[in-house]
């Protein structure tokens, strides 16, 4: 599975995630160097997207395996299938037939397979997408080190297991906690950022089809404008952004103004803390204010 | 195509096991490992394209995002182009001989009795960048005691240890102002300011302006929020944290005969820790005090057995308002007007021996206590007596010293106290992160 770095750039844009040069060449870099990629950034920034976006591109399952606390490697990597193997020592007993023996049991009839191993034992390459890394525990990103560094894994009962096509690894993390060093160093790093501006824009147009290019813009810069009160708990993220420029296109509007803001809020600020500190600090005449200064004032949408 | 071949005239591996250097010097943590992975990248990209070569870079050395600033400056100061290495180059040997003839002109303004002062070279640079008036001054001083009555050649050393000592002062205060004191200087001075965030983590707390107050206020609270995340996580426990429990998983698969289809786990045991936390609210100790508790404030949902006193010669409890549903704005304006202890003088010994005899139901072996002070206290063998006597009781002693660590070995205090508790440095807001987040 080769690709260039045109072709990489090319795909981004025929899928439709927009982002800058830089990120092009890590996610070039993390495929060339079959280095997993490390993704940190605000959540809703498009890191699981990334993903997505990979295996899409280069045509690969997506396998993922979704952290959270308590994760360990029954539930990641295998699992025997305990119960199986009882009823099978249960069965032979009551037939009386010849001894069951131990290899027989831990076999590969008895494995339960988990993400991390499905990623390793698959035909063709996969897209091994490892959600929230910063939700496990430390022990478990220990535990990770063997699969990022060797792509390989022990299973005492029958040995090493060597991947037969080295995945694609993609770890996002939304910075919650420190990560520890080892597994740092076994990947390559990528920050991702809110966009600018121009940026978002882009975005907007690329995934929310039919939307005028008046009122992506004006989408965009209120957003923008959020994301830049310090007090807000939670600041708007692209996603966000995106389930709001699709409910105003669905509600047929072609501008922006301050009611409209207002009336749609719980689309882009979800806590009530945030919803009252712009009713309190920006208010309709606020983003009125914001429209105006970015030179889009004139026309009020009528659509509500 | 190998690196090697690719370019095989070049010292690009040189240059990049220096700017490596470099960057360990800064505190990015890069090992052989990033190295290589560095270096693979390079054979992949256009090398003459600037970007890609630090976009390559970037991705294979710098691991956190707080660093990727950082990065961007050095790598700016350090790939430039040979017309301005070669004018660096000529800017620098003009700036060495330039400091080798102020340091001439130290020496020989620092004489008493027609020998000169026995300073260091750093010493001496620090006194030719001090401004006209500040050497003015320490000249007129030097002076008058050479030519005061009865002063004997044998009193140099005296005046050196002023003198000395006058010098660090300076050079404290500086550093403050620059915001920077434990910042090196390797990013050179043509490096611009990095981002805000990161130039507060690094800056000396007391420094820190009241126009970037309410920066570093949301930094703390960013960061105390991180922290109690990484507790609370701590604290749970997944569902076969424990060891097997047979009774339960016998008693559970009696339906199936005795065969033991499902096991059941035990809960994990989890210790209480208790916290202890002891902050000197002295004259010099203020402004790293209200740090600490706005910082420890954020972990009080998560922190439960957390106790809070201010000391200077008498220990006052905060606890309850620590506690309660007080803001932090309300509490510290509390803390600040109502405390008898703000901003008196510090006697740590005696307000140790009030809390052991007031609070012994916070001493015990479960309890681990932050203390957070300069060291500067009246009758420092008290102090160290009453911090023996409360070493043997608790858990652990954190002293958290604002003082520079260069400036520890000049103080008998911190070399006095260390000897009974864990010492660690808290002049910045990222050295209370890194000292808390490992210790809580």
């Amino acid at each position: 599975m080769t690709i260039t770095l045109p072709e990489l750039r090319k795909s981004f844009e025929q899928v439709g995630y927009i982002c800058d040069e830089s990120t092009v060449l890590t996610v070039f870099l993390a495929l060339e160097l079959q280095k997993p990629l490390m993704i940190e950034g605000a959540p809703g920034v498009g890191k699981t997207e990334m993903g997505k976006v990979l295996s899409e591109i280069l045509k690969a399952d997506l396998i993922r395996l979704q952290c959270y606390e308590g994760l360990d490697e029954t539930k990641a990597l295998y699992e025997w299938n305990y119960q199986r193997q009882l009823l099978r020592i249960q069965i032979n007993r009551n037939l009386e037939e010849e001894q069951i023996r131990e290899e027989d049991l831990f076999s590969g009839d008895y494995l339960l397979e988990r993400p991390l191993l499905k990623a390793i034992q698959a035909e063709e390459t996969a897209v091994l997408l490892i959600d929230e890394v910063d939700k496990c525990d430390p022990e478990f990103e220990a535990f990770l080190f063997e699969v990022l560094s060797d792509f390989q894994v022990s299973i005492p009962e029958l040995g090493t297991i060597a991947a037969r096509n080295i995945p694609v690894v993609v770890l996002t993390s939304n910075n919650e906690r420190e990560l520890s060093d080892g597994l740092k160093r076994r990947c390559l790093y990528l920050y991702l950022d809110f966009p600018e501006v121009e940026k978002e824009v882009k975005i907007i147009k690329a995934r929310v089809p039919g939307i005028a290019d008046s009122l992506a813009w004006e989408t965009a810069r209120v957003v923008a404008n959020l994301r830049r009160q310090k007090d807000l708990r939670k600041k708007p993220s692209i996603a966000e952004t995106l389930d709001w420029a699709r409910a105003l296109v669905s509600l047929n509007c072609k501008r922006l103004d301050g009611k409209l803001v207002a009336n749609t809020l719980n689309l882009i600020l979800k806590t009530r803390a945030d919803q009252q500190y712009f009713n309190r600090e920006i208010g309709t005449e606020g983003i009125n204010r914001i429209l105006k200064q970015s030179g889009n004032g004139g026309e009020i949408c009528k659509c509500q | 195509m190998s690196i090697k071949e690719k370019l095989p005239e070049s010292h690009l591996e040189e240059n990049l096991a220096l700017f490596a250097d470099l960057l360990r010097k800064e505190g990015l943590p890069i090992g052989t490992a990033e190295m290589f992975d560095a270096l693979n990248a390079l054979s992949k990209i256009d090398l003459l394209r600037r970007d890609q070569f630090k976009s390559a870079l970037q991705a294979t050395l710098v691991k956190t995002h707080r660093d990727q600033a950082l990065f961007s400056r050095l790598f700016d100061n350090f790939f430039v182009s040979p017309e301005i290495q070669r004018k660096n180059a000529e800017d620098s040997a003009r700036h060495r001989e330039h400091l080798e003839r102020r340091v001439d002109l130290a020496n020989s303004e620092l004489r008493f009795k027609g020998e000169s002062l026995q300073l260091s070279l750093d010493e001496l640079k620090q006194y030719s960048s001090l401004s006209h008036d500040q050497r003015s001054r320490l000249q007129d001083f030097m002076q008058k005691t050479e030519t005061g009555k009865n002063v004997e050649p044998r009193f140099r050393p005296l005046l050196e240890s002023v003198v000395k000592s006058h010098l660090r002062y300076c050079k404290t205060q500086k550093n403050k102002q620059r915001g920077q004191t434990n910042h090196g200087s390797v990013i050179g001075a043509g490096a611009g300011p990095g981002s805000v965030e990161e130039s507060l983590r690094e800056t000396d707390i007391e420094a820190i302006r009241a126009a970037d107050m309410p920066e570093a206020e949301q930094l703390l609270q960013d960061l105390s929020r991180k922290l109690a995340v990484q507790i609370l996580r701590r604290r749970r426990s997944g569902p076969r944290s424990g060891p097997l429990d047979l009774r339960r998983s016998m008693r559970d698969n009696m339906r199936f005969g005795g065969i033991i289809f499902n096991l059941k786990h035990k809960p994990k045991r989890r210790s209480k820790q208790q916290i202890l936390l002891l902050c000197d609210v002295s004259a010099s100790m203020k402004q790293y005090s209200t740090f600490v508790i706005h910082f420890l404030y954020g972990l009080k949902e998560v922190v439960r057995n957390l106790s809070c006193f201010s000391f200077s010669d008498t220990v006052e409890n905060l606890t309850p308002d620590f506690k309660g549903r007080t803001d932090l704005k309300r509490l510290l304006d509390r803390v600040i007007r109502c405390s008898k202890n703000w901003g008196g003088g510090t006697n740590l010994g005696l307000a140790l021996s009030e809390m052991a005899e007031k609070y012994p139901d916070l001493i015990n072996a479960k309890t681990t206590v932050i203390v957070v002070s300069d060291t500067k206290t009246i009758s420092i063998d008290q102090a160290v007596k009453e911090l023996r006597k409360l070493k043997d009781r608790v858990r652990r002693i954190i002293f958290l010293n604002p003082l520079p660590v260069e400036q520890w070995p000049d103080y008998r205090s911190v070399s006095a106290v260390g000897e009974h508790v864990e010492m660690w440095p808290c002049s910045t807001i990222a050295q209370l992160e890194e000292v808390l987040a490992g210790r809580l």
